[in-house]
């Protein structure tokens, strides 16, 4: 998380000397780092203090006035040469010897707020010249900072700022923000919230930079108890904490202050609360979003007149009506619970929405409902308001867990919770309290009249130890045994030194943080700096080889974008709806129990329905399609076994079997590759071929292929299944024109599967050599009509049986038409025919021939066809 | 017969000079120097002169024969360049026009980067490994020292399965591993040193924007054995910044925090565009962050994880580091992508480019 941190703030608690830019590099490399480096107010450039001298009806037009303002000397760097201009304004607030904003030619504004920026120029206003205008906040940026209560105000920079006190002419980034300051945005990790705050950067800046700190902690319990609690007053029933929910909340200080007096913040304070993002509400407000972004402490403050309070005379619970309060205040007792809500409870909080709490939720509650959530935000019935005199500041420790899900189940989010979630210290309130009193009575008046500070554990410094040895070994360099004490004592450790054992005493407000001695390492070797610790590198040969399946996954892909495929990467996760128009059943697959979306709610079991949807994306955008993926589909592990018997090819879908997932699943990775082209009736012999190609690459031969008709997915008459010593390795086809229909795929779909731990079983790299035919091999072409579904496979193991002569059959062509009879099919062959002894001569080839025909003949009827 | 032979010369000379094409040439040399031509007939005729003058006359006849072939074949590399210089012309292409191209596949950016960070850290002995992407609790936190409140252990950031909570040990919850920091684990329960892993896997995170998706690929090297410590993980560091992003480039370490290890760091490197200046031209670097670019994680294994693998701490020491792939190779490719989803939604107008 970011804190915005002005510089100039910061070197009010530590004595910096650096440029913010050294500050920057310096402490990123040791500590928070400064992520960015900006002005506070942007935008002002040619934006001066005018006052206001004179104003005159303008001639025509009834809510426009000339407006005559001195802007001092500021005129020397412009272009007009008069200290005193005459501007056209509407402002309904205007008056003599009002401090006004004066945009000069070439400043940027925006009318009324709104639009894009715009360069002014010198304008003629109803037939009236004016060069510049008198701005309202809005228009420069600034609404933020003071927000007008009247449409038609313009920004009144004495009203605003009562102490100002400036020459006319003065730039207006000056007036506000102080020469030379900047606001740094610094990124805190998450396990150093200390550093959420001016004094823990400030502290963290001292130990890096080695400058001395300048803020002194306040002591609280002497500071409070002493000096502010007036001796009249019975403290004791002025309020009472009682903290139920004791694991929650580890400590509550309570404190009442009566007298005080609320008004717009001084505009120091509203600048700093502003340079850190924080807008200005009013003091009391203020000064507990100020003592936080000092401190880091969140804290609260409520109005001690809105709380439900216990009457002595009464009894609990009443509610005190206005007429009597005058009366009874003094003896009210403002009651502070601490107690996760009851369910049914509502808060409406000061973000103006009701929110409905439970049990889970801690609160703050008076006698009888919640008035805060507790370290998120407070209730808007109980908050400080214009009219508030009597009030209770509240600085406590809550449990980070049950603040961080308190805030996540009411989606509330607040600069208070995302300090506590990280874990504050249980010290911390204190010092925060007695700042906050402080200011208090500074800026609003008033007295305590009652303290109190719960705690539900002791706190106790942690200590830890380690070796000097130790140290030096981990961080790879020597590192001086007094340097360790000194870097650990500029932190704030306690350090004790005995032979090699280093104890240190954890400062309290990293006792969130700080674990065990390793800690320490971290902490030293930080400071000295990681710019010292040399680069070596570990060369070495590898213990052992890189994962088989990543090895023959990365040769795969390289065959498929070899043979013009190109890869896709899909989601782990689709939807029910994709896998059902892919034929899946998704209800027994494994599922994502807290999916961002429906799109991404169920672990695919195969590449292929992303993969129709690919085709079906872009379909458009190329004709012909080649697509491939190679990853993880997720199997039930049952599943996969069975995958051995041949079971799972069949079985892309999950069983019928009510199964919950009580395993992991099997992570089984899976080649797939479409083709869709123009040439459509050729889309599964693409297919098949490449797996053909990719058998051929890696060694695997004798792959028999069986004919698959009964899976819903593929086309029941142009699918196959390759089988090696009966283990199916992939399979081939053209997906189910039915399927293809759901995805509105005009065309066929050509697709092959791999599941790539079989198919790694069979493959080999490295290849057998076998001599090439001693003698010249004869070539003939042979075309057989057969009955149509008789398979070329069986006719070429026919022939190859039929003459050892005979060293392949290769498929050419398949006719079926005209000049063959209804029901058959010619089949186009060549052959190739020789012999290892010799030169085979014309009648020992037509031998072979015959023989061919003749087995070919006898078992399927073929006849020649010439 | 050495006018004959002489006449025979001038001749050859002739028809050479005559001749208009390759076959003109080649008659010529059947008709006087073939093996039934000219020359061979007169030379039979030395049968019949006198013992002096045959030699004087075979010398002759041998140097006929050799100035005509001398002559034809000059003339035959004339004729050659003449034929060529007319195919310039007769056969002529537009040379413009495409050619015919081999079909054109293309791997996935991911899985080129993903190799060129293999191919980096195999070279210095790193082998790459492959663990569970939906993992049980255990692994992808318990054992990684988070504490079970820790933020990422909830609902809100880490995606879980619906499946059974289990109560087996090293089990719980069943995850889908929002890093690839589970590989550590696995990899140190198999006790076996010194362990140099490289794990690139998919992860998964509930997160989606321009910078986001859901599913993103992250790198992990684990490096443990004796006496390792931070001057090897800058090593590693400094050495993947030369080989990745080129010559000149370098690592640095800032403090981070990561529960997993301790210390902890955030990895920067140098940036390319201003050389680390953070400036250009006098202007800001709009690429880095004064001169550095954040890349990613690393640290020394914290003593608990090694502890929950079974692995002594006081033996053994080491560091784990990465970072997300997807940043890594928009970084290298300079590749202005506006929004990252675009690496998963399989448009072959965006894969093709690759």
């Amino acid at each position: 998380m970011n804190l915005l941190v002005s510089y100039a703030w910061l070197k009010e608690y530590v004595g910096l000397k650096e440029t913010p830019e050294q500050f920057a590099a310096r402490m990123s490399l040791s500590g928070p780092s400064v992520e960015k480096i900006m002005p506070q107010f942007s935008g002002l450039d040619g934006i001066v203090v005018g006052e206001v001298l004179k104003l005159e009806p303008h001639p025509k037009a009834d809510k426009l006035r000339l407006v005559t303002v001195d802007i001092g000397d500021s005129v020397s760097k412009l272009a007009t040469r008069n200290p005193q201009l005459t501007l056209v304004c509407g402002g309904s607030n205007l008056c003599v010897g009002q401090k006004v904003a004066v945009a000069l030619v070439g400043a940027t504004v925006r009318w009324h707020g709104q639009g894009d920026p715009i360069v002014l120029q010198p304008a003629e206003i109803r037939g009236v010249k004016s060069e510049g205008m008198i701005c309202a906040a809005e228009e420069i940026g600034l609404g933020e900072a003071f927000p007008s209560s009247d449409d038609h105000g313009i920004l009144d920079l004495g009203k605003e700022i009562p102490e100002l006190n400036v020459k006319n002419g003065t730039p207006l980034l000056d007036v506000l923000s102080g020469q030379d300051d900047v606001v740094m945005d610094i990124e805190v990790t998450a396990n150093r919230p200390d550093c959420m705050g001016m004094v823990g950067m400030a502290r963290e800046a001292s130990a890096i930079l080695k400058h001395p700190m300048k803020w002194k902690e306040p002591r609280f319990s002497s500071h409070v108890a002493r000096r502010t609690v007036p001796e009249s007053r019975d403290v004791a029933t002025a309020l009472s904490v009682k903290i139920d929910a004791k694991k929650a909340c580890s400590r509550y200080i309570g404190v009442r202050m009566q007298g005080v007096k609320v008004a717009p913040s001084p505009w120091w304070l509203k600048r700093r609360l502003l340079s850190a993002g924080v807008r200005p509400i009013n003091n009391l407000v203020d000064i507990t979003n100020y003592v936080m972004l000092e401190t880091g402490q969140p804290m609260h403050v409520f109005d001690a007149h809105k709380l439900h309070t216990r009457h002595p005379e009464l009894g609990s619970g009443s509610k005190t009506g206005k007429s009597e309060m005058l009366k009874q205040v003094q003896h009210d007792v403002a009651e502070i619970h601490v107690r996760f809500a009851r369910s049914g409870e509502k808060i409406r909080a000061l973000d103006g929405k009701t929110y409905e709490l439970d049990d889970k939720i801690l609160v703050i509650a008076d006698t009888e409902k919640p008035i805060a959530i507790a370290g998120v935000m407070g209730g808007e019935e109980t908050g400080a308001d214009a009219n508030t005199a009597d009030i209770v500041l509240e600085a406590a420790s809550f449990d980070p867990v049950v603040v961080r899900k308190g805030s996540r189940k009411l989606l509330l989010q607040s600069d208070s919770q995302l300090r506590f979630e990280k874990g504050l210290s249980h010290m911390a309130p204190a010092a925060a309290m007695t700042r906050a009193i402080e200011l208090v009575r500074e800026l609003a008046g008033g007295e305590v009249v009652a303290m109190k500070d719960e705690q539900t554990l002791k706190y106790k410094p942690l200590k830890f130890s380690i070796t000097t040895d130790e140290v030096s070994a981990l961080i790879g360099i020597e590192v001086k045994k007094n340097e360790m004490v000194d870097v650990l004592k500029r932190l704030g450790f306690g350090v004790k030194l005995q032979g090699k054992k280093l104890t240190a005493e954890v400062p309290w407000w990293r006792d969130h943080d700080i674990e065990s001695g390793r800690d320490l390492v971290e902490e030293i070797a930080r400071i000295i700096g990681y710019a010292r610790i040399p680069s070596v590198v570990p060369f070495e040969t590898a213990p052992r080889q890189t994962d088989a399946v990543i090895q023959w996954e990365d040769r795969l892909k390289d065959l498929a974008k070899a043979a013009g495929y190109t890869e896709l990467y899909s989601w782990s996760f689709v939807s029910e709806d994709l896998l059902r128009k892919a034929g899946f059943d998704p209800s027994h697959l494994l599922k994502v129990q807290n999916p961002l979306s429906a799109d991404w709610s169920v672990m695919r079991p195969s590449l292929l329905p992303a993969m129709l949807q690919a085709v079906a994306d872009n379909q458009e955008r190329e004709k012909d399609l080649r697509l491939f993926e190679c990853s993880n589909v997720y199997l039930r592990k049952t599943e996969a076994r069975s995958a051995e018997t041949g079971a799972r090819h069949a079985g892309l879908r999950a069983s019928d079997s009510e199964l919950t997932w009580s395993d992991l699943p099997e992570e089984a990775s899976q080649f797939m590759l479409a083709v869709r082209d123009a040439d459509e009736g050729e889309a599964w012999r693409k297919a098949k071929g490449y797996i053909e190609h990719l058998f051929e690459t890696f060694g695997i031969g004798g792959v028999s292929w069986k004919r698959v008709s009964n899976e819903d997915l593929w086309h029941p008459g142009r699918t196959a299944q390759a089988f090696k010593d009966d283990v199916p390795l992939a399979t081939v086809g053209e997906i189910a024109p039915n399927i293809v229909g759901n995805f509105k795929i005009k065309g066929r779909v050509g697709a092959a599967v791999v599941n790539i731990k079989e198919f790694m079983a069979f493959a080999k790299t490295s290849k057998a050599y076998t001599a090439s035919m001693p003698f010249p091999e004869a070539k003939r072409d042979l075309a057989l009509a057969v009955d149509a579904n008789v398979d070329f496979r069986d006719l070429e193991v026919a022939i190859l049986k039929s003459d050892a002569r005979i060293l392949s059959v290769q498929w050419f062509d398949t006719y079926q038409g005209k000049g063959l009879a209804e029901g058959k099919k010619s089949v186009a062959m060549h052959l190739l025919i020789g012999s290892r002894e010799k030169t085979l001569d014309s009648a020992e080839v037509d031998g072979a021939m015959n023989s061919a025909i003749l087995a070919c003949k006898e078992k399927f009827g073929a006849d020649v066809r010439s | 017969m050495k006018d004959q032979l002489e006449a025979l010369r001038l001749q050859i000379q002739q028809d050479v000079k005559a001749a208009k094409t390759l076959e003109d040439l080649d008659q010529i040399d059947v008709k006087y120097l073939g093996r039934k031509g000219e020359l061979t007939a007169m030379l039979k005729g030395l049968a019949n002169v006198s013992a002096e003058e045959r030699p004087v006359l075979g010398q002759l006849a041998n140097q006929v024969k050799q100035t005509g072939l001398g002559l034809i074949a000059a003339r035959r590399d004339e004729l050659n360049r003449e034929k060529i210089s007319v195919i310039a012309e007769t056969e002529r292409v537009d040379v413009t026009e495409p050619g015919i191209r081999p079909p054109e596949g293309h791997l996935h950016v991911m899985t080129q980067t993903i190799r060129e960070i293999t191919g980096i850290f195999e070279k210095i002995g790193f082998y790459r490994t492959r663990y569970p992407e939906v993992d049980w609790d255990w692994y992808a936190f318990e054992a990684l020292n988070m504490p079970p409140e820790h933020p990422a252990r909830d609902d809100w950031e880490t995606f879980f399965m619906d499946a059974p909570v289990s109560d087996k040990k090293k089990q719980g919850k069943m995850v889908l591993t929002p890093h690839t920091s589970n590989a550590q684990i696995h990899e140190l329960e198999r006790h076996e040193f010194p362990i140099r892993m490289l794990n690139i896997a998919k992860c998964y995170r509930r997160q989606v924007d321009a910078t986001h998706t859901p599913m993103f690929h992250q790198f992990e090297g684990l490096y443990v054995d004796k006496d390792v410590n931070i001057t090897h993980l800058r090593g590693v560091l400094d050495y993947f910044a030369k080989e990745f992003f080129g010559p000149g480039r370098v690592s640095r370490i800032r403090p981070h925090h990561f529960r997993f290890t301790e210390p902890s760091f955030e990895v920067d490197f140098s940036c390319g565009v201003c050389n680390a200046t953070g400036k250009v031209n006098g202007q800001k670097c709009k690429v880095c962050k004064r001169g550095w670019l954040e890349l990613g994680g690393a640290g020394m294994v914290h003593p608990n994880v090694l502890k929950a693998c079974g692995v002594d701490p006081k033996k053994y020491s080491g560091f784990a580091f990465g970072w997300g792939i997807e940043r890594l190779a928009m970084m290298k490719e300079g590749t202005q992508v506006d929004d990252i989803r675009i690496l998963y939604q399989n448009d072959v107008r965006f894969l093709k480019q690759f």
